[in-house]
C-alpha cells in the first residue's frame, strides 16, 4: 500500500515537474525568439534545410549523399557563386533517421526555427513525401534528392520540385525499349519491396505489362531488410519466369541474387529496378552471384553528361569510395540550389519558387528544367538506361548509342558458369 | 511438399540462431528482472569484432567467434559492473532507470561504431558461404545448418552449466529469488556480473554465427532486439527451454507465413503469434511444462 502511493506521489512529482521544465522552455524559447530578431541584417546567410538519413537503415546513402553536397559546395565557393550580394548560402544538414516522423519533425524545425528559405534532400519516398506535404502546407519550396515514387509529384503541390529524381514508374523507360527489342519475355515475375518506392515502381512496371498484353506470373511485396528470401524464391521458381523484375535496396538485393544461385534457379535475364542493383556494395556482397545481372539506372559515371567522369573521380579520390547515382543528385542538386539562389529576385519563399520553376541547367544528372506533364507537377524530365554486370564490371547495354559492351541475353546458367 | 519443407527448414534452422540470441536476453532478465535493450547493439559489436578479425587476421568467422565472445563477456561484465550495478540500490523517481540506461548503452556502442566504420553495409564473404546440400528437392545453405548446429551445442552446454556447476546454481538461485539467495551466501552482484557477462558472449555467439549469412552495419541491433524481445515472451521470462521453443517457432512461423500468405506480411505473422501469446499464455510457452 505504502509502495503504491509512494509511487503515486512520484509520478505526480514528476508531471509537475514536466509542466514547470515545458514552461521554462517556452519562456526562455520566447524570449531567443525576440533576440534573434532584429539582429540578423548585414551578412545573415541564406539559409537552405536538407534533411537526409544520417542515422538508421540508410545511413550510408545519407552520408554519400552529404559528402557530395559538401563537395559541391566548396567547387561553387572556389567559383565565387555560394555569396549573393554579401550573404553566404547556408547549408544546414538534419537527420530524418529513415522515419517519417522525424522526418516531419526536422523539415518543421528548419521552417519555423531556422526559417531556410529553401527546404531539399529526401532520401527515401516515404520521407520525402512526409517532408513535401510539410514543405506544401507552410509554404516553402523544397527540391527533392532522391525520393522518387511517382504520387510525390503528381498531387499537384506548387512547392515541391523534383529535379535529379525520376518518378519510379519512369526508371523503366529504356528497359521496355529494350523488352520490345530484344528480350520478348514470354513469362515475366516481378518482387518489391513493400515501400513507397518499390510500390510505385511496381505499378508502373505492372501497367507496363499491362499495356503490352504480358504475361505476370509472379508478383509479390517482401519485407525489405529480410535475412532469407528463399520461401518468396521458391514460390517464384515454381511459376517458371523467363525475366524477373526486382526492385531492391543493395544488401536485400545481394542476399536475392545469392540465395537464387543456391536455390539454381535459372532465368533469361534478371533485372533490377536501379536503386540497389547498380551499387558497388551489391557486387561486393553478391559476389560472383552479380555477373550478368541487369538493372535499370538513371546514372553512371561513364555517362555522356559533362562533368559526370570528374564528379566520380574526384569523389573516389577524397572519400575512398565509389559513388552511385544518389551521390550524383546530391551533387547536381547542390548546382541547381546555387544557380536557383542565383536567380532569385529576393530570398523570400516565393520568389525562391518562381526561380526554381524557371530553371533551365545542365547538371552532371542531365539537363534540369521543372516542368508539369503526364498529371506530374514541376518535374524534370528523366533520361534511363539499362545497365549490366560484364566481368565484374557495371557496363551500358542500352539505349545502344550509349552503351559501353554488348548485352548479354540469354543469361547462362549457374551450373554452366565456371 | 517441396515448398512445406523449403519453408519449414530454413525457418527452423534461422529460428535456431535467433533463439542463441534471445537465451542471452531471457538469462538477463531472469536474474536482472529488466529488459536489456542494448542486447541487439551487443550482437552487433560482436559481429564487427568477428569483421575485424576476419580483415586483419583471415580468421574464419566460426573461428572469430571465440574471441567475439570473449571480448562480450568482458564488455557485458564491465556494463554490469560499472553502470547498471550502480543504479540498483538508487532510489529515483523512475524505478525503471536501468532500462533507460540500457536505452543509452545501446545508443552509444551504435554511434562509437559508426564513427569507427561509417555506416557501410559490409560483409563476411567466405569461401562456403553460398555453398549447399539438397535433401531430396530442398536447398540448405551450408553456414546455415553450421550455425544451427553450433547454436544448439552451445544451449546445451549453457544448460549443463546452469545445471550442474555451483557458478550456474547461484545463478538460478538469484534468478528465483535474489533476496533469499543473498542469505544463503550467494554473491548476488558478482552473479549478475556473470550472468550479464554470459548473456552478451551468447548473443556474440548468436551475431557470429549469423555474420557469413547476412551483413552489417551499426543500426542492425534493433532487428535482434527486436526478435529476441519477441522471442523471450513466447517462451516466457528467464527460462532457457522457453526460448528455444519460441525462437524456433518464431522462425518457422515467419518462414511459412512468407511462403503461404506474402514476403512483404512476414514479420506479421510473429507478431500475430506473439499477441496470441500474450492474450491466451501471458505466461509464455513455460507456463504449458509448469501445469
Amino acid at each position: 500500500m505504502l509502495g503504491k502511493k509512494k509511487r503515486f506521489m512520484g509520478s505526480r512529482w514528476l508531471c509537475s515537474l514536466l509542466v514547470a521544465v515545458l514552461a521554462a522552455g517556452l519562456v526562455l524559447g520566447g524570449c531567443a525568439k525576440k533576440e534573434e530578431a532584429p539582429a540578423g541584417k548585414a551578412a545573415e546567410p541564406i539559409k537552405v534545410g536538407i534533411i537526409l538519413p544520417l542515422t538508421g537503415t540508410q545511413a550510408m546513402f545519407g552520408e554519400m549523399e552529404k559528402n557530395s553536397f559538401l563537395m559541391a559546395y566548396e567547387e561553387l565557393k572556389a567559383a565565387g557563386k555560394t555569396t549573393i550580394s554579401g550573404r553566404e548560402i547556408q547549408l544546414l544538414f538534419e537527420d530524418d533517421q529513415s522515419k517519417q516522423d522525424v522526418a516531419k519533425a526536422a523539415a518543421e524545425k528548419l521552417v519555423n526555427r531556422d526559417r531556410v528559405v529553401l527546404l531539399s534532400g529526401g532520401y527515401s519516398s516515404a520521407c520525402t513525401n512526409v517532408i513535401a506535404g510539410s514543405a506544401q502546407s507552410m509554404g516553402i519550396p523544397f527540391l527533392i534528392v532522391t525520393g522518387s515514387a511517382d504520387e510525390i509529384t503528381r498531387q499537384g503541390w506548387q512547392w515541391v520540385f523534383r529535379g535529379t529524381a525520376a518518378p519510379a514508374s519512369k526508371y523503366t523507360g529504356a528497359l521496355w525499349e529494350m523488352m520490345d527489342k530484344v528480350i520478348k519475355p514470354q513469362r515475366l515475375a516481378l518482387i518489391y519491396e513493400n515501400t513507397d518506392f518499390g510500390t510505385s515502381s511496381a505499378k508502373g512496371f505492372r501497367q507496363d505489362v499491362e499495356k503490352r498484353g504480358l504475361n505476370l506470373v509472379f508478383d509479390q511485396a517482401y519485407e525489405a531488410g529480410a535475412l532469407d528470401f528463399k520461401p518468396m524464391l521458391a514460390n517464384m521458381k515454381k511459376t517458371n519466369p523467363d525475366v524477373i523484375f526486382a526492385v531492391s535496396y543493395v544488401m536485400d538485393a545481394a542476399l536475392i541474387v545469392k540465395q537464387m544461385k543456391e536455390l539454381d534457379f535459372n532465368v533469361n535475364l534478371f533485372v533490377g529496378g536501379a536503386a540497389g542493383y547498380t551499387m558497388p556494395e551489391f557486387k561486393q556482397n553478391a559476389g560472383d552471384a552479380a555477373e550478368y545481372v541487369a538493372s535499370t539506372t538513371l546514372w553512371i559515371p561513364n555517362v555522356a553528361w559533362p562533368g559526370a567522369r570528374e564528379y566520380f573521380d574526384k569523389y573516389v579520390a577524397k572519400f575512398g569510395k565509389e559513388p552511385d547515382y544518389h551521390g550524383a543528385q546530391a551533387y547536381a542538386t547542390m548546382y541547381i540550389i546555387a544557380d536557383v539562389l542565383n536567380r532569385a529576385k529576393d530570398f523570400t519563399p516565393e520568389s525562391v519558387r518562381q526561380a526554381l520553376k524557371a530553371t533551365d541547367l545542365m547538371t552532371i544528372m542531365g539537363p534540369i528544367k521543372f516542368e508539369d506533364w503526364e498529371g506530374y507537377t514541376n518535374q524534370s524530365r528523366p533520361t534511363t538506361y539499362v545497365v549490366q554486370w560484364l566481368k565484374g564490371r557495371l557496363e551500358v547495354v542500352w539505349p545502344t548509342e550509349a552503351k559501353s559492351a554488348d548485352y548479354v541475353f540469354p543469361v547462362p546458367k549457374w551450373r554452366e558458369r565456371k | 511438399m517441396t515448398l512445406f519443407g523449403q519453408a519449414v527448414i530454413s525457418g527452423f534452422l534461422l529460428g535456431g540462431m535467433y533463439a542463441l540470441i534471445a537465451i542471452g536476453m531471457t538469462l538477463i532478465m531472469g536474474v536482472m528482472k529488466i529488459i536489456n535493450l542494448a542486447h541487439g547493439a551487443l550482437v552487433m559489436v560482436s559481429m564487427y569484432v568477428v569483421y575485424v578479425c576476419y580483415q586483419l587476421w583471415g580468421f574464419d568467422p566460426y573461428l572469430g567467434l571465440f574471441p567475439a565472445m570473449a571480448a562480450l563477456f568482458l564488455l557485458g561484465c564491465f556494463i554490469q559492473r560499472y553502470m547498471i550495478n550502480r543504479l540498483v540500490h538508487i532510489e529515483s523517481i523512475l524505478p525503471e532507470n536501468q532500462v533507460l540506461l540500457t536505452v543509452g548503452i545501446m545508443l552509444v556502442l551504435t554511434e562509437i561504431v559508426r564513427l569507427i566504420f561509417k555506416s557501410d553495409y559490409r560483409s563476411v564473404t567466405t569461401g562456403y558461404s553460398g555453398d549447399t546440400f539438397f535433401l531430396g528437392d530442398i536447398s540448405v545453405n551450408v553456414p546455415m545448418a553450421i550455425g544451427f548446429v553450433i547454436a544448439m551445442a552451445f544451449t546445451y552446454l549453457l544448460h549443463l552449466f546452469l545445471t550442474r556447476t555451483d557458478i550456474g546454481r547461484s545463478i538460478r538461485a538469484t534468478a528465483q529469488d535474489r533476496d533469499a539467495a543473498l542469505y544463503m551466501g550467494v554473491n548476488a552482484p558478482r552473479i549478475t556480473v556473470i550472468t550479464f557477462g554470459l548473456g552478451s558472449a551468447l548473443a556474440a555467439a548468436g551475431g557470429a554465427l549469423l555474420l557469413p549469412i547476412f551483413y552489417l552495419w551499426p543500426d542492425i541491433g534493433h532487428l535482434f532486439t527486436a526478435k529476441a524481445f519477441i522471442i523471450t515472451i513466447l517462451g516466457g521470462m528467464g527460462s532457457t527451454m522457453g526460448a528455444i521453443f519460441g525462437g524456433l517457432t518464431l522462425g518457422v512461423a515467419e518462414s511459412l507465413g512468407a511462403t503461404y500468405i506474402s514476403m512483404g506480411y512476414k514479420d506479421v505473422v510473429g507478431l500475430i503469434i506473439f499477441l496470441l501469446v500474450l492474450l491466451f499464455l501471458p505466461g509464455g510457452f513455460r507456463s504449458l511444462t509448469k501445469r
